[in-house]
């Protein structure tokens, strides 16, 4: 057996002893360091998970959309009457709502009792007059890699809305800054983030996740 | 006094630790478990966790597949029980006395920079008996919430969201403390200059006689007759 120079050592040391079990099986340096170790890990594992706060980030682009707020502008547009594009200090100014819902993702995760600020879609669907054609709207974040959309009468629903404030704040980047829409009867992917633009259309457009074979209508089941 | 050549050094040397059945319990239920352990933990890195193949966000399908698979392994596993060497390991492990605190005792102290004769260990020691527990019970915690979320990564209609959302953090929780476990177990196994003769013993199925005698005197005395 070739052992290496620390074990041979370890053994010499070990055959000074009448019994072998008089020395521990770990010197403490080493005892120390992977209590140390594992404490830290451990640490680390729940400030992870409490930094999460119960969230987990989906993104289909890399690396996080960024925004300088002073450029942003929403455009919403399609076939409504009123064509039209917000900053982002034009959009604080719409007529705001809060409301307190929980999140509810397709992985099987959830948030109870998250509070959003912004604005209820109807307002939205008020604002912009969809002419007698439009039945869907479809929500575009940036770069237009991810879309989702929703009926006019789903926009309806009085907890529908699009939101640019999280639990008191503005949105962090890895929550859709500057705004998001917010379905909390839906699964978490009909609530695109980073919206750029808000599309009035005749016919439901496939969306990101559509496409990829899941449901267009992500009711939830409870 | 003439010394005859010894022609069974080699195998004098080494002595059988783990029959095959152990060593396949072992493995069935280790090697997914890391694989299960580095998918999951892309969760929480969203660049990974968005890699898609095909339309698939690929780590959270193998996830899932792996999972199902480990169920699989660990039904494989239980039925090693039937080999008469994988029992006489569970009840050594199962075999908790006085001696088992002694050590603890004894490796407190020993740290401590005291001295101290501690018990003479059998086929386990007594913190090896504790990291089985806490694996077994790891696992079996982990498959059972993993059920739950690979069925309604499968079907959402199965199960309700909100039980669904009960489970996912108890899974979460769970896997990420037992992380430090694991590593130290692996530390102990691979690295530890003392303690890393045991790796053979669940690899290749023997330890050298000379570490099981200062390691597992009783157990050897038992071998030996």
């Amino acid at each position: 057996m070739t052992n290496r120079p620390d074990e041979r050592r370890d053994e010499a040391e070990n055959s000074t002893g009448t019994r072998s079990t008089e020395r521990s099986l770990l010197s403490r340096a080493r005892f120390l360091a992977l209590l140390g170790g594992g404490a830290a890990v451990a640490f680390l594992g729940t400030r992870v998970l409490s930094a999460a706060g119960g969230w987990r980030i989906n993104t289909v682009e890399r690396p996080t959309p960024r925004f300088d707020l002073e450029d942003y502008r929403l455009v919403i547009d399609g076939l409504v009457e009123r064509p039209m594009t917000l900053s982002y200090d034009e959009l604080r100014e719409l007529p705001a709502v809060r409301q307190v819902s929980d999140f509810h993702c397709v992985e099987g995760w959830g948030v109870d009792d998250v509070q959003w600020d912004g604005v209820r879609l109807q307002t939205i669907i008020d604002l912009a007059r969809p002419t007698s054609e439009a039945g869907f709207i479809t929500f575009h974040s940036l770069g237009d890699v991810y879309r989702d959309s929703l009926s006019l009468q789903q926009a309806g629903l009085p907890d529908a809305m699009i939101a640019y404030d999280m639990d008191g704040s503005p949105l962090t980047p890895d929550h859709g800054l500057p705004l998001r829409t917010v379905m909390p009867r839906m699964f978490g992917y009909k609530g695109a983030k980073w919206l750029t633009r808000i599309e009035f259309r005749s016919e439901q457009d496939i969306g990101y996740w559509q496409e990829r074979g899941w449901r267009i209508d992500a009711w939830i089941n409870a | 006094m003439t010394r005859l050549p010894d022609t069974t050094a080699e195998s004098d040397a080494m002595v059988r630790r783990f029959e095959v059945p152990t060593r396949l319990v072992h493995w069935l239920l280790a090697a997914p478990f890391v694989l299960l352990l580095l998918t999951g933990l892309t969760n929480f890195e969203p660049g990974l966790k968005a890699t898609q193949v095909g339309g698939v966000r690929v780590f959270a399908w193998l996830h899932v597949v792996i999972g199902f698979a480990a169920l699989g392994g660990a039904v494989l596993a239980l039925l090693q029980l039937s080999r008469r060497s994988a029992r006489t390991d569970l009840e050594a492990l199962a075999d908790v006395s006085l001696d088992d605190y002694l050590w603890f005792q004894h490796e407190a102290i020993t740290l401590a920079g005291g001295r101290s004769i501690g018990p003479r260990v059998g086929k386990f020691n007594a913190g090896q008996k504790v990291n089985a527990v806490v694996s077994a019970g790891a696992t079996v915690a982990l498959l059972g919430t993993g059920i739950v979320l690979g069925i309604n990564y499968v079907s959402k209609s199965v199960f309700d969201a909100s039980f669904v959302e009960s489970v996912f953090p108890w899974h979460t929780t769970i896997a990420l403390l037992f992380i430090p476990v694991l590593l130290g177990h692996l530390y102990l196994a691979v690295l530890n200059p003392s303690t890393r003769e045991s790796l053979q013993g669940i690899t290749r199925g023997i330890v050298r006689r000379d570490w099981a005698r200062r390691h597992h005197p009783a157990w050897l005395d038992d071998l030996e007759g």
